[in-house]
């Protein structure tokens, strides 16, 4: 069997008394194109940053194609590809430069790729030639994406890799995920607060909440079966099934989100309403 | 077999795939997509709408499933034969009930909104009523 790009167990962070990963555990399988969704400081840029072995744990491990991470393979690092939230290394190379740079350390490089992507993404000549501080934030980013991607990754890290990127840049971003990656069976593993982005391509998302995955499933599944239910308290009092979180209002009458779909739907007096993405971001995390 | 057949509504409760199984039926039950028409490529969709092919194809083998598609060697998706909307006769009425259907989910969440909105029934009939009559 095919080990998994991701393999964390028992991953534990902490910065000063605060622990931002507890106890963490989390597998994605070849293949895979998982959503990370989270609060700002949830720790998704940590989490990241400690998947990849940029940043050291408190505890547990984390096994990365089936290879622990202190002990990886130069063949192994090779296959991933990471576009950090913001990088700023680098900066007075130009973006030819740090792109040969890159290309001597890497055994794969497609440089086919590498000149259709700086075309497609306005990098004439002049901005091939600026020093990358000169670049604005957007140029930065579409640099260090091409960057990642031009060693055709098997494992690809994004960490909100369209913040910096407007419509029509996040667009063609997102067209060349779905068809230069994705359709290559690279897994992908991206975090981004834009959930109408994460829909179009992540078939799965996982919540990072108090420092675990709190939840991680098939987006569809999710949508198809969460569920607003509001009800009076006398007819909500027990735990339903699928219960992730419920709530009072003043009035006395209580809401409960639920997934897996609700039974209540016919029940007079209980209104049952389903939930769009960011609904059950907002519901999920917080 | 043009690619911009279809639309979708990111950030809508419901999923892209569900978006495209109710856009096929609703084209193949009003005849805009007539039995035999080939399906654009599973990968035509997914980049003209920047979406995963997985959600695409996902939508077209539910579509198989429900027998509004087929899978036709060397072609594609194409509408079955069985799937034609509106047929003469007495198979009029049904196609019509079964046209009727694919607005209801539309309809209930009109219906959710006017109770929300504590409209009484006539009222919002009578608006249906007007925007009915509207030029579109």
């Amino acid at each position: 069997m095919t080990p998994s790009p991701i393999q964390m167990c028992g991953v534990a962070k902490q910065f000063g008394s605060k622990a931002i990963l507890d106890n963490l555990d989390w597998e994605v399988r070849p293949g895979q194109v998982v959503g990370l969704l989270g609060r700002n400081g949830a720790g998704k840029s940590t989490l990241m940053e400690c998947l990849l072995g940029l940043r050291e744990t408190d505890g547990g491990s984390v096994l990365l194609f089936g290879e622990p991470l202190h002990a990886l393979t130069d063949a192994t690092r090779a296959r991933i590809g990471y576009v950090p939230q913001k990088s700023d290394l680098f900066e007075w190379m130009t973006a030819l430069q740090m792109l040969d740079y890159f290309k001597a350390m890497y055994p794969r490089w497609n440089d086919a790729k590498v000149a259709s992507l700086l075309e497609r993404w306005g990098f004439d000549g002049l901005m091939r030639n600026k020093p990358i501080r000169r670049l604005s934030g957007g140029e930065q980013q579409r640099l260090s994406i091409i960057r990642a991607l031009a060693h055709d990754p098997d494992l690809l890290v994004l960490d909100e890799p369209a913040s910096a990127l407007d419509p029509a840049g996040r667009r063609s971003f997102l067209s060349e995920l779905v068809d230069g990656v994705i359709e290559q069976g690279t897994t992908v593993v991206f975090s981004t607060h834009i959930l109408t982005d994460l829909e179009r391509v992540a078939p799965d998302v996982a919540f990072l909440k108090d420092g675990r995955i709190a939840l991680q499933g098939e987006l569809d599944t999710l949508l198809d079966g969460a569920r607003r239910v509001i009800g009076p308290a006398s007819v909500l009092g027990a735990a339903l099934p699928g219960e992730l979180r419920r709530s009072q209002a003043g009035d006395g009458s209580v809401c409960v989100i639920v997934q897996g779909g609700s039974a209540l739907a016919d029940t007079p007096g209980v209104r049952v309403e389903p939930l769009g993405l960011e609904d059950l971001f907002i519901e999920v995390t917080r | 077999m043009t690619t911009s057949l279809f639309s979708i509504i990111p950030g809508s409760s419901d999923p892209i795939y569900r978006q495209l199984v109710d856009q096929v039926r609703r084209l193949v039950a009003g005849g805009q997509l007539a039995p035999g028409a080939a399906l654009p490529s599973v990968r035509d969709v997914a980049q003209q709408l920047t979406v995963n092919p997985m959600t695409v194809s996902k939508a077209y083998g539910l579509l198989e499933l429900e027998g509004v598609l087929d899978r036709r060697r060397g072609v594609g998706m194409v509408v079955a034969d069985r799937a034609a909307g509106a047929g003469a006769g007495a198979g009029a009425a049904a196609a019509a009930a079964d046209r009727a259907a694919l607005l209801r989910p539309t309809l209930e969440r009109a219906a959710r909104e006017a109770r929300e909105l504590e409209l009484d029934p006539a009222t919002v009939l009578a608006l249906f009523t007007l925007i009915l009559k509207e030029s579109p």
